[in-house]
């Protein structure tokens, strides 16, 4: 049964090619986008953290976005 | 009600939903895959060719549909002007050309089996080849372009005029000279395609359809987290 499944009776190059090109780019380009996401996180969690603490407390009030990731990001700057 | 859409609102609930669908994605995908290798029984013609199927058709769809959203989104945002939708654009549009990329060369392989080329310069084919180069541009307009009126005009424009290829797309199998094989799977009228490839098919369509969600979210958090950068520039 694996030998058919491996060999798809003469197709296999053809179709575990199609599965794996699909799969791998899938794969790389998933990786490429949370890495950028966490890239811009960080840095921007670093820049809040550079504000004095008045503006950084004035800006993280009135920013939701901000608030979340400087509470999610603090702790590992 | 339409504060509630804002990115700001949106984005503290990125997070919960991202969560749940990389917690179910790896699942479905399982299911999917013994289905789409395992239990799918081979075409009476194609053989076990046929499922190249279940990789190439979800791809070629989600591209279509993606461009489709793209020039919907673009036009709506020309006449009410809603920033969210070009943060939106921005953040599907690679995930657009990676589905099209993956339509062509999944198509070219599954071509040489059934048809005895890897590639045909038919209508369908290049009609494809034509919908990747309009995402290109776009990509590219939306990346390069600094002046953000002249990239808003540059990229409707765009959007608009790669549509009207989206119909070619569609209805070129049925109605222009072509290699590829008339539409099996209609929303009106009988479809010509059996149940037993029905199922996996539409179970490879619900993984890359909770992949796109998935990548679109992480995008489009990106793009929020750079707006948001810039702002904090101006606010120093």
């Amino acid at each position: 049964m694996i030998k058919d499944i491996l060999t798809m009776n003469g197709y296999g190059l053809y179709v575990w090619l199609s599965f794996a090109v699909t799969f791998f780019s899938c794969i790389f380009y998933y990786v490429k986008t949370y890495k950028e996401l966490k890239k811009y996180e960080k840095e921007f969690a670093k820049e809040l953290m550079e504000l004095s603490a008045i503006d950084r407390q004035e800006y993280l009030e009135n920013s939701k976005v901000a608030n979340q990731i400087f509470l999610s990001k603090s702790k590992t700057i | 009600m339409f504060s509630f859409f804002s990115p700001s609102n949106i984005f503290v609930y990125l997070n919960k939903i991202i969560e749940f669908l990389n917690s179910i994605i790896f699942i479905v995908l399982v299911v999917a895959l013994t289905f789409a290798l395992v239990f799918s029984p081979p075409d009476y013609v194609q053989g076990d060719a046929v499922r190249i199927m279940y990789v190439h058709v979800p791809s070629a769809w989600i591209s279509l549909a993606i461009f489709s959203i793209m020039t919907f989104s673009y036009i709506i945002n020309y006449i009410f002007r809603i920033k969210n939708l070009l943060i939106i654009n921005y953040s599907i549009a690679p995930l657009g050309l990676l589905f099209t990329a993956l339509a062509i060369i999944t198509g070219s392989v599954w071509g040489k089996p059934t048809w005895g080329t890897w590639w045909a310069w038919d209508a369908r084919l290049t009609s494809m080849i034509f919908l990747m180069f309009f995402y290109i541009a776009l990509i590219l307009s939306l990346k390069y372009l600094n002046d953000e009126r002249i990239k808003l005009k540059a990229t409707t424009a765009l959007s608009i005029i790669g549509f009207i290829n989206v119909p070619i797309i569609r209805y070129s199998v049925d109605y222009l000279n072509t290699l590829h094989q008339p539409t099996s799977l209609k929303i009106t009228g009988s479809s010509t395609i059996h149940t037993s490839f029905l199922l996996p098919l539409f179970l490879m369509l619900l993984v890359f359809l909770i992949y796109s969600a998935l990548i679109f979210l992480m995008k489009y958090k990106t793009e929020i987290i750079k707006m948001k950068r810039k702002r904090l520039k101006n606010y120093d």
